[in-house]
């Protein structure tokens, strides 16, 4: 059987700080305004000059390995992000129309797409296999099944990230992302670990399906958000469903289909 | 489990294609020139791959329109290999072959000329808003459009191990069944970001690259496009050729810097040998990533020295071709899997004096030997380490 256990989960937006506010928000519709994004394992002297997008998935990477209390040194890394960090490819595109010479250094080697990778490996040190992919509209689900894939073949705990951040207007017409969002899934082989929220089993079915209405109890903005695709995943394993079946599109013309089993709420 | 190798090809100015690229190996002929990409006028060398700009794509395929997925589409038409993917898909069905990609950059270069004449609005010129280009799955989706491949798709950004990654994901699909080949690849292309990116750095040479000489004063930029078809063991037919491993790591070291010991790189070459079950001492040859940076050629020689013998031929094939950044890994996979077909071991070009400095014997000359495993290494910003085993089916 092709399955995995998630053993944790991280979230982050702008109306959740953490897995346990978004359970939080869905249950009893308050959610936060603007919360800090200060991941404790950046330092506190560079957390100032990160990028939103590096402290974004630092930040939901230490909420899902804490869940499952997995040393994040043993966990291979997933990063996804069907564009990179906007914010510096604006930057960079800005500065090069102008001054070109004037490029910063740090900007350079943060516009990496796997910037945010590469601080978690320095800051964890961790030397586990590491990666960063885009497959556009279908980053978030195309990621998924690349991770669970490593999981299953690798007999590895996997760390998966599906963000996007909020697009500058110039960028706006290939990625409407109008709200940030990043979310981490740590999943592992089963019987891993003893601990689980849920064990997911995978396969890939012909025919691409359309992705599902947004939850109604979430804010509209993060329906445009690429990274945000999953959430009809995270939001059954937040309301504790115990039994659940998706279809998410990977390519237009095939399907990662999930099913979700004994689910427990984990918003503890 | 070995995974085949069926078919493969690399365009960079080190040659359009294999033929050329064997003669430029076996000539020693470098493709580096004094810098004349339009809109910079940055005093360096660079692999620039002659008329990419003059490419014509085909009708279906303009409005993917880019620097990078013109040299994808020169790339595509090398070797025989449209016709291998079509040959591949008719037997196995379009779906069950899936698409993996590397890149660093992408089409970026589109991106800052669309930047370059942003409307008042702030958004860009109507022209200009392709959707399929200014994101990092522009090399996937061009090759899927351009192949008619419809299995899963996914583009690998990884900095300069992104195209070696590819042969790892697709070892991990073919495995689990969710496909029966891959065709896999990168793509990087020359743009204004990377070339004043690594000045800013200071990281580019005003000379032609010099890898693994005590004088290498840095990196010469460069573009490619390459390709390889791997499939299930039992669908290669005659084929030769095998990827047999492959190791994965991080640096946990510094964004831009090598490990100061080469300890990711070595876990990454430890990993692959492991997996291919081929002991370092029966590695014939690693092309390396040698980049001809200060700081990574002295350290590559350090993990080099850890796990190999003397008999082992390690070179850098950058004074070639440039480093192509995101289509190294595919460009020197290419390189290190046709060593055992044409028993060319390229040497390092450029390289004069030995640097007291290194750890372990780097070739300068080529060397005519029948070989039974060769090994890429590529490592990226990022500390991302890469490294690939080569070798023959039975």
């Amino acid at each position: 059987m092709n399955k995995v256990e998630v053993v944790g989960l991280g979230a982050w937006s702008p109306t959740f700080a953490d897995w346990s506010a978004l359970c939080t928000g869905l249950r009893s519709g308050e959610w936060s305004t603007d919360p800090a994004l200060q991941p404790e394992l950046i330092p506190t002297r560079e957390r100032r000059r990160a990028p939103q997008l590096v402290k974004m998935a630092i930040e939901v990477m230490d909420q899902a390995c804490k869940m499952a209390n997995i040393s994040p040194d043993d966990v291979a890394v997933i990063f996804s992000s069907a564009m990179g960090d906007m914010q510096i490819t604006d930057y960079m595109c800005r500065a090069l129309a102008k001054t070109p010479k004037l490029i910063s250094p740090t900007k350079f080697h943060n516009s990496v797409h796997n910037a945010a990778p590469g601080y978690w490996s320095i800051t964890t040190g961790s030397f586990a296999p590491a990666t960063a992919v885009s497959a556009y509209e279908h980053t978030a689900s195309m990621a998924f099944l690349e991770a669970a894939i490593q999981v299953v073949e690798e007999r590895t705990p996997v760390v998966l990230v599906t963000q996007e951040v909020a697009a500058p207007l110039s960028l706006v017409d290939t990625c409407p992302s109008e709200q940030a969002f990043s979310a981490a899934i740590l999943m592992t082989p089963p019987g891993f670990s003893g601990s689980e929220a849920c064990t997911l089993a995978f396969s890939v079915t012909e025919g691409a399906e359309d992705w599902r209405e947004p939850d109604p109890r979430l804010s509209p903005e993060l329906a445009n958000n690429f990274g945000a695709r999953l959430l009809p995943l995270l939001t059954a394993i937040a309301d504790g469903e115990q039994c659940a079946e998706f279809k998410f599109p990977i390519t237009e013309f095939a399907s990662l289909s999930l099913a979700l089993s004994s689910g427990g709420a984990t918003s503890a | 489990m070995r995974l085949a190798i069926t078919d493969y090809t690399a365009t960079s100015a080190a040659g359009t294609g294999l033929v050329e690229l064997r003669k430029s190996l076996s000539a020693r002929r470098s493709g580096l020139r004094k810098n004349d990409f339009d809109g910079c006028d940055l005093d360096t060398w660079i692999g620039r791959v002659a008329g990419v700009e003059d490419i014509e794509l085909p009708s279906h395929l303009t409005g993917l329109q880019s620097r990078n997925n013109q040299l994808a589409w020169l790339g595509l038409q090398q070797d025989g290999l449209l016709d291998s993917v079509k040959a591949l898909s008719d037997r196995v069905g379009a779906h069950r072959v899936g698409v993996i990609m590397g890149t660093s950059t992408s089409s970026i270069g589109r991106t800052e000329e669309a930047y370059s004449r942003l409307e008042e609005s702030g958004r860009m010129h109507p022209d200009l808003r392709q959707p399929g280009v200014h994101h990092l799955h522009s090399p996937g989706m061009f090759v899927g459009a351009a192949t008619g491949l419809k299995g899963p798709s996914i583009t690998i950004s990884t900095a300069c191990s992104s195209s070696a990654k590819v042969f790892a994901t697709a070892s991990r699909w073919i495995r689990h069944g969710i496909v029966d080949a891959a065709l896999v690849g990168g793509i990087d292309s020359l743009c204004l970001s990377i070339l004043y990116g690594f000045n800013s750095l200071e990281l580019i040479s005003a000379d032609p690259c010099k890898p693994f000489d005590r004088d290498r004063s840095g990196i010469n930029i460069g573009e490619a496009a390459g390709y390889a078809i791997v499939t299930r063991d039992n669908l290669a037919n005659d084929a030769r050729l095998a990827l047999l491993g492959y190791g994965e790591s991080s640096d946990a070291h510094h964004m831009s810097h090598p490990h100061p010991e080469g300890k990711g790189a070595s876990i990454a070459i430890q990993r692959a040998l492991a997996r291919a079950n081929v002991a370092a001492t029966s590695i014939d040859y690693v092309n390396l990533h040698g980049t001809a940076s200060k700081a990574n050629d002295r350290v590559e020689t350090y993990a080099l020295a850890e796990l190999f013998e003397s008999n082992t031929l390690v070179g850098s094939t950058k004074g070639w071709s440039g480093h192509t950044l995101g289509a190294a890994g595919i460009l020197e996979a290419v390189i290190a899997i046709d060593t055992l077909r044409t028993n060319l071991i390229p040497g390092t070009l450029n390289r004069e004096t030995d640097d007291p400095e290194f750890r372990f014997d780097v070739l300068s000359d080529n060397v005519e030997k029948r070989i039974e495993y060769s090994m890429s290494n590529s490592f990226g910003f990022g500390g991302n380490n890469v490294s690939l085993i080569f070798g023959r089916r039975p």
